[in-house]
């Protein structure tokens, strides 16, 4: 097939604005990848450096502050900007609706905010070096270490990234329940689909813990509010037991993804179907359970008590059971079949084999006395590479070299592939498996030098950084096919494996619309083009008037670098500063912009009909308030231990009580409000609706005015610096109010849209979404009510 | 092929545990054979997993690669319930044997022993002070205990967190501000023990090490009642005296050298420095050169030292002479440096 969208040479400027502009989620796809695989690379060229440090204990090249910066960007940009976004947020947005036969993502123009505010938060990391301090407490940030002006960088980074990857996960939950092809049952998706799913489902349901510990770490460090700090009664375990609520369950949102390549590339090289599909699937929701239910077994040695630490092992040990399920299922796949053993099936059988080490000694590791001795040693650091740069780094690669040929219209050099996958595989059997032997002698991670006295540790260490130099061979090599392939590959086919899911009937690469066929409304298992081959479906084209695709758009990059001006006033100064007005003004520009652009050329085509018959905007918020409820819950959970176990106690003089009774009459009835403004848009009662919505709105100025107006006159009486109860009280009901702020800025977006009359009774615009969101604000609101004035 | 190869990697990761098992273990305490029990389950049930899939791994690439020319579709299975059950149901019963074990080793391990010997352990950037209630002395760095006795260490920290950890000995415990936690192990050889800090706590937490050196019992006696009758010997030479008088006058606000005024309590506790096997917290090996070294530039040393630099301040004979003095601080009859190091 010709590539038609390639043949028209532009200019660079028109290129770039075009890149820039994109709202098509191959090309946020692309984006992603290649974000994620160049950040591969560069922390990859660090770890080798520091390892070069490590080659000798008296080694001069980095040591101190400067180690620490290194071994911090390395984890961070490792686990955050690459093996989380590669194989979900990277070959996620390219694949997923390929497969699934869809035009493009639920939510198009947030898929692009969320690239750009992903490309931003790996600036606000390296930001820190126009500052002279970039973050160097470890990717764990762990409190107090962490209460530097780096680390700030790091947070502010984290809190972008949070809302990045938040929104993407609630579109990629979205997408999957509301576009699927028609016939495609839940069932009959591919198995990457589902991993995808899962992992977006674990990342909504976890990452409020992540958000916490960064929100009241950075708090502390800028205000002085804390719940951490032990000079005033905090606990800076508390810390590690939000930290670890997310940066768990996270690792496998860095796996499944990974798992479901694993086993879409296994399948299609050995030419047959995955062996136990629905035992596939339902591992993967038990790791998602399971893997909410495990965050403490990496504090075995904070001090917990016996029972605790006992009931965390026992999860841990659980969960090898459904990645085991994974591992024979995809040994399954590769039983009795065909094997082609090229590049991508090396990546899947190297994973196979690197994993199997990596999840034995997991359980080794769950073994609480082991774990005693192993805890932030070697043997954790040559465990956690194992399956991440083994395990889920393998199935990357597997992933890249599969869709290579599908992402970039060409074909890359089989023979260098296969020399970078050799060079990978021993180059981590030298690093890693020496790493092993060094924990056992009790070498701590982290250490720029060891003690020679100590037997064994010079020569494992050289050991292990000559498997990094290897691995910096085989990054060249990898590097090399890449740009040699890019630029001069052979033209790829569109069906280069002969794959059997829906992507690889598109060209190669995929027009903008994605399907020149009309896609048959039955589906009989997971892999439709094997089906339809063998009963000798003939795909009929389709009509290109029935084609729409949403248009270009500057919005989401323009807010997403306001934010990013936002995020860098908030990590760079003492607040409140100057470039946190101007660049919290400017993302109120953009959000006025975007609410009142129109994302289809013809608006009626955004009423696409859905699967569920919800529409996608309120699909996505939905999945999205799961996350905003998580946090609230795991700040007041946190707020209840410090007050049950007798840190936080309430002062004397309170915030009145009478005063947050008045706020929750206002937020209660305009909840009512808007309720109702909402049924008197469906009558189609524009005036009525239009009052109701701006009465919502000044009732939630008015709370906000009521608020500040306490917060001034509490702040008299209250120490949030020095009592605890008085800094939990301003984090949690001053992060409410925020929400309400947000809250109330939706709902204006909303009435905009009617102002200029965008909104129409079955195309409520903004409208659906900041209901929904203002709603879960007044929920949130009387639990606040009841554990702060009440209680 | 590939089949030797992935044996020769078996091979070479049961080498590395059982070479590892061997280093690790050194003494018979409680805790030690609770640490040997686990690991011995745990390894032979990892090398039937790892040579169960491994192999099935190589033998399922070996026979089912394609061969040229083969182009039909192999046979199209989906499922194998019984198979996939019986999968399921093996690693689960094995991680519920090991959940047991771990279980148990656990609740003995974790249990507080009555008759132990108290220790405080305070953890600072970047060193260790350890106190005996019992026996009312202060050391710092090097921590003397008696062998055949179980030792409570009780944890905090004056800054952020840090952790305890003596390989051969015991696992690890962090210490934490603002909270207690304990250490508990038990020596059974005599010996100069390495202990680390396990959790990243700054610029110098490689350089944030400690010595636990345990003595016989008779021999911890006689240095418990030395140390506890302790006044610093007077200076015996010119130089000696010269340093003395250096260091009530620099160093006295920070450091304690017991039997003079100095009774700073900020660093490290120097009264018996003549007999330590380390200096700056375990990191160098305790001579006069390397005192000097550290006096002069400590941050040069361990970054992010606490100590300020006296190069400027004190001139080479004066460092000299402060060497010296410190290294004839010290309780005659105990040559800690001829202990096997562990």
């Amino acid at each position: 097939m010709a590539t038609l969208t390639r043949t028209q040479p532009r200019s660079f400027a028109a290129t770039l604005w075009d890149w820039l502009t994109t709202v098509d989620h191959k090309k946020i796809g692309i984006l992603y990848t290649v974000t994620a695989f160049i950040t591969f690379g560069l922390s990859g060229i660090v770890a080798w450096l520091f390892r070069l440090q490590l080659a000798h204990p008296t080694g001069q090249l980095f040591t101190g502050d400067t180690f620490n910066q290194m071994i911090t960007v390395h984890g961070a940009a490792m686990l955050f900007f690459f093996i989380i976004q590669a194989g979900l947020t990277g070959f996620g947005n390219f694949v997923v609706p390929l497969m699934l036969g869809a035009r493009d993502v639920a939510l198009p123009r947030i898929n692009a905010f969320s690239y750009w505010a992903f490309l931003f938060s790996i600036l606000l990391v390296v930001a820190g070096l126009f500052f002279g301090q970039l973050p160097e407490a470890g990717w764990t940030f762990y409190y107090p270490v962490s209460i530097s002006l780096g680390s700030a960088f790091y947070f502010a980074a984290i809190l972008l990234l949070g809302i990045s990857s938040l929104l993407g996960n609630a579109n990629f939950v979205a997408t999957i329940y509301n576009l699927r092809a028609k016939g495609m049952t839940l069932w009959k998706m591919p198995i990457y689909v589902w991993s995808v799913f899962a992992a977006s489902i674990l990342n909504l349901l976890s990452l409020a813990g992540l958000t916490a510990a960064t929100l009241v770490t950075l708090l502390d460090l800028k205000l002085g509010i804390s719940l951490f700090n032990p000079a005033m009664g905090g606990d800076p375990v508390l810390f590690q037991q939000f930290f670890w609520f997310y940066s768990h369950p996270t690792v496998y949102v860095m796996l499944l993804p990974y798992l479901g390549i694993l086993v879409e590339v296994a399948a299609t090289f050995a030419k047959k179907p995955v062996f136990g599909y629905r035992a596939m699937v339902y591992a993967q929701m038990g790791i998602v359970l399971l893997g909410m239910l495990v965050w403490a077994h990496h504090m075995f040695t904070v001090g917990e008590s016996t029972i605790f630490q006992l009931a965390f092992a026992f999860f841990t040990a659980l969960i090898a059971v459904p990645t085991g399920v994974k591992l024979f299922n995809i040994l399954g796949t590769l039983w009795g079949g065909k094997l082609r053993l090229e590049t991508p099936l090396l990546w899947v059988l190297g994973f196979i084999f690197n994993f199997l080490i990596g999840g034995i000694t997991g359980v080794m590791l769950s073994m609480v006395p082991l774990d005693y001795q192993f805890h932030d040693s070697y043997f954790v650091v040559a465990h956690f590479h194992n399956v991440l740069m083994a395990g889920s780094g393998f199935g990357a690669f597997a992933g890249l070299y599969y869709w290579f040929p599908k992402f970039f219209g060409r074909m890359y050099n089989e023979r260098l592939g296969r020399w970078h996958f050799w060079f990978f595989l021993f180059g981590y059997l030298f690093t890693f498996l020496p790493q092993y032997a060094l924990g056992f002698l009790g070498m701590p991670r982290r250490y720029y030098t060891y003690p020679t006295e100590v037997a064994g540790l010079l020569p494992l260490n050289q050991l292990s950084t000559f498997g990094a130099t290897l691995f910096m061979i085989g990054g060249l090599i990898w590097a090399w096919n890449m740009i040699s392939s890019l630029r001069s590959g052979a033209r790829a086919p569109a069906n280069p494996w002969g794959g059997w899911t829906l992507e690889w009937l598109t060209a190669s690469p995929p027009k903008a619309h994605n399907f020149d066929v009309q896609l048959p409304e039955k589906f009989d298992s997971e892999r439709p083009l094997f089906d339809w081959e063998q009963k000798g479906v003939e795909l009929a084209p389709e009509d290109p008037a029935r084609i729409h695709l949403p248009r270009s758009s500057y919005w989401p990059v323009f807010t997403a670098t306001a934010l990013f001006v936002f995020f860098l006033g908030l990590a760079g100064w003492d607040w409140p500063n100057l470039v946190m007005g101007v660049g919290a003004l400017f993302t109120l520009v953009g959000l006025v912009g975007w609410a009142l652009e129109h994302e289809y050329a013809h608006p009626e085509h955004a009423l696409h009909e859905t699967l569920t018959g919800k529409s996608n905007a309120f699909m996505g918020m939905i999945w999205f308030l799961t996350s905003e409820i998580g946090l609230f819950a795991i700040l007041l959970a946190g707020y209840l231990y410090l007050r049950l176990s007798g840190h936080a106690v309430p002062p004397p003089e309170r915030p009145e009580l009478w005063l947050a009774l008045v706020n929750t009459f206002f937020l209660v009835s305009s909840s009512f409000i808007l309720h109702f403004a909402a049924v008197d848009l469906k009558r189609g009662n524009r005036s009525s609706f239009m009052l109701g919505l701006l009465v919502a709105i000044v009732f939630g100025l008015v709370f906000l005015g009521i608020q500040s107006y306490e917060f001034v006159k509490a702040a008299h009486h209250m120490n949030w610096r020095e009592q605890l109860w008085a800094s939990a009280f301003f984090l949690v009901v001053g992060l409410h109010g925020l929400h309400v702020l947000i809250g109330a800025t939706g709902l204006f977006l909303a009435y905009l849209q009617g102002f200029f009359g965008r909104i129409l009774p079955k195309q409520p615009g903004t409208l659906e979404a900041a209901s929904l969101y203002w709603h879960l604000v007044d929920g949130v609101w009387l639990v606040i009510v009841t554990l702060f004035y009440l209680w | 092929m590939r089949k030797i190869g992935y044996l020769g990697l078996a091979g070479l990761i049961l080498a590395g545990l059982a070479f590892g098992h061997n280093v690790a273990i050194v003494s018979d305490s409680l805790q030690d054979r609770e640490v040997a029990r686990l690991l011995k389950w745990v390894l032979a049930f990892a090398v039937v997993i790892f040579g169960g899939v491994a192999g099935t791994l190589a033998y399922a690439v070996y026979r089912f690669r394609s061969r040229p020319g083969d182009t039909g579709l192999p046979p199209q299975f989906r499922e194998n319930p019984r198979l996939e059950i019986t999968l399921t149901v093996i690693p689960l019963v094995i991680v519920l044997i090991l959940f047991v074990l771990t279980a148990q080793a656990l609740v003995k391990i974790n249990r507080p022993i009555a008759g132990a010997l108290g220790v405080e352990v305070t953890a600072r950037q970047f060193w260790w002070d350890f106190k005996i209630p019992e026996e009312g002395i202060r050391l710092s760095s090097e921590l003397v205990v008696p062998v055949g006795r179980p030792v409570e260490a009780k944890l905090t920290s004056a800054d952020v967190i840090h952790s305890f950890w003596v390989p051969s000995l015991a696992g690890k415990t962090d210490a934490i501000p603002g909270q207690v936690t304990y250490n508990r192990f038990m020596v059974t050889h005599p010996g100069n023990y390495y202990g680390f800090c396990a959790e990243l706590c700054g610029p110098s937490h490689a350089q944030m090490r400690f010595r636990v050196l345990a003595l016989d019992p008779k021999d911890y006696r006689r240095f418990v009642e030395a140390l506890k009758a302790y006044r610093a010997p007077e200076p015996q030479t010119p130089e000696q005296r010269r340093g003395q008088k250096l260091f009530l006058s620099r160093c006295a606000a920070c450091h304690t050298v017991k039997g003079t005024p100095a009774a700073g309590v900020i660093g490290p506790d120097l009264s018996i420095l003549g007999n330590r096997v380390s200096l700056a917290s375990g990191v160098l090996k305790n001579t006069p050169a390397n005192l000097v070294r550290w006096i002069k530039d400590p941050a040069a040393v361990k970054p992010g030292a606490k100590m300020p630099a006296f190069k400027d301040q004190l001139s080479d004979a004066d460092l000299e002479a402060l060497a010296a003095y410190l290294e004839s601080l010290k309780l005659p009859g105990f040559d800690f440096a001829a202990l096997p190091k562990y």
